[in-house]
This record gives structure tokens, sequence and C-alpha cells, in this order.
């Protein structure tokens, strides 16, 4: 079967762009794959950052039920972008500056793999790697947008590791209590599953000429992204210049995940690399510290304890932040009150 | 000169605070107290619309909380990530009620936002003001560059390019935003784009020649014109910034 190529035109607020597609491709995919710097945030239909206007022609809303539409005036005909294909040729509008990707960037594209290892870390959290059947590029601290068979509509998983042309990506990926897939995960055999993949998404990246200090607040499996961040500086040997601190919440040392490699990670970064986990519902027991005598134990919700520990060093620093919205929202209100600017605060909110 | 509409009392607003309302008219306006002063603005984030009372605000900086755009609560200006400044009120006091009035579009224009107040009241008195219907073309590609536009309401769009081959080139829709630049620069005697409205729309309407001889007559803020031009031009045609 051809699918007919569809035009696509969107008018941003500077100027217009004209895409070639099909009646397959989501629009911000289209627009992404194509360097188009479309805005997004979730890539997943929660977020409503990538609504766009439909001028002429008809589209295909492929999950009517999106929680991202509720930021939407339907009346004037926007809709997500992300969740969006093109029926026929299509003028939409973009009520922001869009740019094309810099020469460099790691322009995201459709990709398929194979669920290559699992391993279930806690009760409910699961290691999971893909391996890719073409090599991909990424940006420390980036995201997938993953699908399953059977399984309407994808996920944003963040990447565990970092290397170039990655034939394989790790996640970690949080059993959300009747979650469609995070629960299929946990009661289905899914090595050897054949996967989609779109990317790599997201701006919550780090690169060494950054040339800051970093950090880093994440809760459950937003440690994700925080693991790729700490394994670039690593291979750059960043630590030996600035410094680290991470701090990972966890409810109980149960729930506790990645500590050996945290702890190698310190060995290899030295000093200037302080690992902080924090547990929100209980004390840190003794053993851990024996345990893990390279990491730091407290107790508190992440983003306080990391107030208490920081206190006043947030000179020359970008944080990065990922986990549940209520801990994003809640470390953004703590950076803010410690005067570090919003261009230094990169997150990925897990709605 | 536009009414004064009714929004609150002083009382209403906690100190170094915000509060947002909806007011008669169905705008929601947001309300910051700074020091012994207080600020109304447009209660929707000139982003996406967010509510702005949702926001951050530590006493002087607002911070929307969906993307972190920030602005300076007293001007209203664009800090950091942001892209465009606050639309705001003229703040008028009596006794123990706060009313507001809608600005005047160029004095919300961050083109003209750092120059002297004076220098800004004798733009002002330059301005024409003017309604275009839906479909009415300002200027032409090849017409000279007589007048810059400051938008009140509605929306303009550019197109590249002649005849069946035009291609759009952006779009205008916020007030106070500037177009038709390139009359206050000597070397860009015609237009380079078509600006059409496609909304029954209101303009104010600045000669580049006059604007000029009053700028050069303050080139303080000339200077301050210029450099705030130089970055509206790069915010239109640069490529991405650093991610
Ligand atoms: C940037 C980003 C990075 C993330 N990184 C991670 C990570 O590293 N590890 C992790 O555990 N979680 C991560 N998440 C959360 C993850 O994407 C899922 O929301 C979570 O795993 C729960 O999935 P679920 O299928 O169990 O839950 P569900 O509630 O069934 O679905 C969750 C999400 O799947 C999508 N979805 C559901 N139904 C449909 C449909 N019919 N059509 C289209 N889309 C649909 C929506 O985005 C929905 O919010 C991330 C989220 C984002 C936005
Ligand atoms: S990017 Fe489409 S809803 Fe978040
Ligand atoms: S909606 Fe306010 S910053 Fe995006």
């Amino acid at each position: 079967m051809t699918t007919k190529t569809l035009n696509i035109q969107v008018n941003a607020r500077n100027r217009a762009y004209a895409l070639d597609g099909t009646s397959n491709d989501k629009i911000l995919n289209l627009g992404l794959s194509n360097a188009v710097d479309l805005p997004y945030e979730c890539g997943s239909g929660t977020c409503g950052t990538c609504k766009a206007r439909l001028i002429s022609g008809e589209i295909c809303d492929q999950w009517p039920e999106a929680p991202g539409r509720k930021f939407l005036k339907l009346k004037k005909g926007e809709f997500l972008m992300c969740q969006c294909a093109a029926k026929t040729d299509s003028v939409i509008e973009v009520e922001s500056f869009v740019h094309t990707m810099e020469a460099g960037a790691c322009v995201p594209a459709p990709l398929k793999g194979r669920i290559s290892s699992v391993k279930l870390l806690t009760p409910d959290v699961i290691f999971l790697q893909i391996a890719l059947q073409q090599t991909v590029d990424f940006d420390a601290g980036q995201f997938m947008l993953v699908q399953f068979p059977e399984i309407v509509g994808f996920r944003g998983w963040s990447m565990v590791n970092y290397e170039r042309h990655a034939k394989t990506l790790d996640f970690v990926i949080k059993k959300k209590p009747g979650g469609e897939l995070s629960e299929w995960l946990f009661n289905n055999n899914c090595d050897g599953v054949e996967v989609d993949l779109f990317g790599p998404m997201g701006n919550a990246t780090f690169y060494s000429r950054l040339a800051k200090n970093i950090l880093c607040i994440a809760g459950g499996s937003g440690i994700a992204g925080i693991m790729s961040i700490l394994s670039r500086a690593s291979q750059d040997g960043y630590f030996s210049q600035y410094n680290g601190d991470v701090f990972f919440g966890v409810r109980t040392m149960k729930d506790a995940f990645f500590l050996d490699e945290l702890s190698v990670l310190r060995g290899e970064c030295g000093e200037k690399l302080n690992i902080t986990i924090a547990l929100s519902e209980e004390a840190a027991p003794d053993d851990a510290r024996t345990d893990y005598p390279l990491l730091t134990f407290d107790q508190g919700f992440v983003h306080e304890v990391a107030g208490r520990h920081m206190e006043d060093r947030y000179q020359n620093l970008r944080a990065y932040l990922a986990g549940p919205p209520p801990l994003v929202n809640g470390s953004i209100g703590m950076l803010l009150r410690a005067r570090v600017t919003t261009d230094n605060i990169r997150y990925d909110k897990f709605s | 000169m536009s009414k004064n509409m009714h929004v609150c009392k002083l009382s209403d607003i906690p100190v170094h605070g915000i509060m947002d309302f909806v007011i008669g008219s169905g705008e929601r306006v947001l309300v910051a107290n700074f020091r012994d002063k207080y600020y109304a603005y447009n209660g929707n984030c000139p982003h996406q619309g967010t509510c702005l009372a949702e926001g951050f605000f530590d006493g002087a900086v607002l911070t929307c909380s969906k993307h972190l755009w920030q602005w300076d609560i007293t001007t209203g200006k664009p800090i950091g990530l942001a892209e465009s400044p606050l639309e705001g009120y003229k703040v008028e006091i009596e006794g123990d009620e706060i009313y507001v009035r809608q600005a005047n579009a160029l004095k919300m224009a961050e083109l003209f936002s750092d120059i002297s107040t004076s220098t800004q009241d004798r733009l002002v008195q330059l301005t024409r003001r003017e309604e275009y219907e839906s479909g009415s073309v300002l200027y032409d590609l090849g017409d000279t560059t007589d007048d810059l536009y400051i938008l009140e309401s509605g929306r303009v769009e550019f197109e590249l390019g002649r005849d069946d081959r035009t291609s759009a080139a952006g779009f205008i829709l916020r007030k106070g935003e500037v177009f038709g630049w390139a009359a206050l620069l000597e070397q860009q005697p015609v237009r380079i784009a078509k600006a059409v409205c496609v909304e029954k729309s209101a303009l104010l309407r600045l000669n580049g020649e006059e604007a000029v001889k009053v700028l050069a007559s303050d080139p303080a803020s000339g200077y301050l014109v210029m450099r705030q031009l130089a970055t509206l031009i790069t915010r239109h045609f640069t490529s991405s910034s650093e991610k």
C-alpha cells in the first residue's frame, strides 16, 4: 500500500515551515524529525505544550481523551500536535517562535527495537533494555517515546545509559497502580517484544561544555535521566573541576535501587560528587550507611532534603529535576527562592 | 481615553503578593503589590495562557508555573526565558479601591520600554490610531517604508514573495507588538514583505522619519531603541537558541 504524501504547512510567529508527511505521522513528530523545533514537553498527550490551531484541512485525533486537551480552546480549533495526524493537506498555526534545530542537534526520528533484557529492581521498579535496529545518538538526560504492540499510545521513558552511537537503550520503569503499560510489564514476559520508538526528545540535557556545578533532584524512576547525566559527566572527568550534588528520593530503603551503581560513580568521580538518598517514610537504617559508605542518607521529601544540604551553594549552577509533578514543582519553588535563574532549571515531569 | 474598570480593594492584595480577579469586561486581571505600589497585568500568561496567579512570586519577579517565563513585576518586562512582556494596565487608586485602565499600546511596546517617559510621551503624540477591516493590506512588497506600526488589537500576518507564489512569514497578535520596523532604518527604503490584517484590527502608526528625529534629540533613548530593535530582529530571524 502506498501512503499519499500530504503537505502540512506550519505557520509560526516568525515564519512558516512546509512539511511533507503522511496520515500516519503525528504532526509533532513530523516537525521534529525535519529538525523544526516545534514546542513540546511530554510528547505524550498530558502537558498541553504542543498545542496548535487548525487553519485549514482535516486532522485525525488519535487520543481524543488525552488529559492535555484540558489546556485547549476547542472552539478555536486547537489540538495537540503530539496526538494528531493530518488527514488531508493542512495549514496549522503555532502561537510561538519556532526555529530550526542547531547543526549537530540529535534530531529525533522513528526507530525500531526489541526488548533484550528485563530485570526487577524493586517490587515496583523494572529495568528494561531495548536493542535497536540502528544506532542512535542522544544527549544525556533525554527521553524516548516507546510504544508496545497492542497497547495504544507512546510512553515517555528517560534513558539511563549514555554513549555515542548507542545500540541499546536502558530504562527504568516504575509500576503505576492502574497504569496500562507499566502493569502489563510487571505481569507479562516482555523479553523479545518488538517495540516502536520515537526520539530522542527533551531539553533537560547535560554536556560537558556547560562548565557549571550541577544539582540533580530525582524521585523514583526520575533517577533514570540523572544516571545518564552522571554517566556522561564521569566519562568526561567533569567532577574533577565542578561540583555535583545528587538527591535521589524514595519512600523506604526497599524502594531504593541503583545504590551500587551510584556508589561506583561516586568512587570514580571523587569528592566533588555528593550523592544523597532521601527517604520520605523512614529514617535511614544503620546498615544502609555501612553497606553504602560512599552515599549519604537523610530523611524527608527529596526537595526539602536538597534544600537543607545545599544551603547557599547555588552559585554557577545548573539544576536537573525529574520525577512526579509535585516533586518537580516543589523543587522549582525551592530553586527560585534560592535565586537560580530559570534557564538553569531543566526538568522532566513524569506526568 | 479608555475608562476605569474596578478590580478590587487594596486590602485584597497580600503584602508583596499577587491575586487575580475577573473584572466586569470578562478580562482576567492580575494585581501585584511591591513596596508601596500596585501593578496590574493581564492574568493569563502571554506564552500559553496559563493562569499567572498560580505562578511563583517573590515580591519582585513573577514566574509562570508552566514553562518558567519570568517578568519584572514593576515593568512587566520579560526576564530570562520569556519571549514577550506582560500586557499591563494603568493602575488608579481611589481610597481603598483599585481601578485599571487600558494602557497605550506604544507604552507597552518592548521596543520603547526602556526610554525616558518624556520621549515616550513625544512619540505617543506622533502616533495616529487607525482601525482596519479584516483583509486590509497595510503595505505590500516594494512599498516605501514610511510608518512603523504598533498593534493595539486584532491580528496582522506577513507574506513573502509575489502573486501566486507567496509564503506565510509569521504573524503578530499581541498588544504592543511592533512591525514595519524598517521605517526606522535608513538603509531599508522598501518593504520586503506584505502585511495584511486578518481580523478587524486597531493599530498605532508612527512615521519613521519623525520618530528618528525625536530619538535623535534624546540619544540615550535612541540608543536603547536601536538595541531593542536588534533583539527583536534577532528573535525573528535567527535559528534556535542554546537548548
Ligand atoms: C518526559 C517524560 C519522561 C518519563 N520518563 C519515565 C521513566 O524514565 N520511567 C518511568 O517509569 N516513567 C517515566 N515517565 C512516565 C511514563 O511515560 C508513563 O506515564 C508511566 O510509565 C505510566 O505509564 P502507564 O502506561 O503505566 O500508565 P497509563 O496511565 O496507562 O498511561 C500513562 C501515559 O501513557 C500515555 N497514554 C495512555 N493511554 C494512551 C492512549 N490511548 N493514546 C496515547 N497515549 C496514551 C499518556 O501519555 C499517559 O499519560 C516519563 C514521562 C515523561 C513525560
Ligand atoms: S507535548 Fe503534547 S501534550 Fe505534552
Ligand atoms: S504558559 Fe506560561 S510560561 Fe508557558
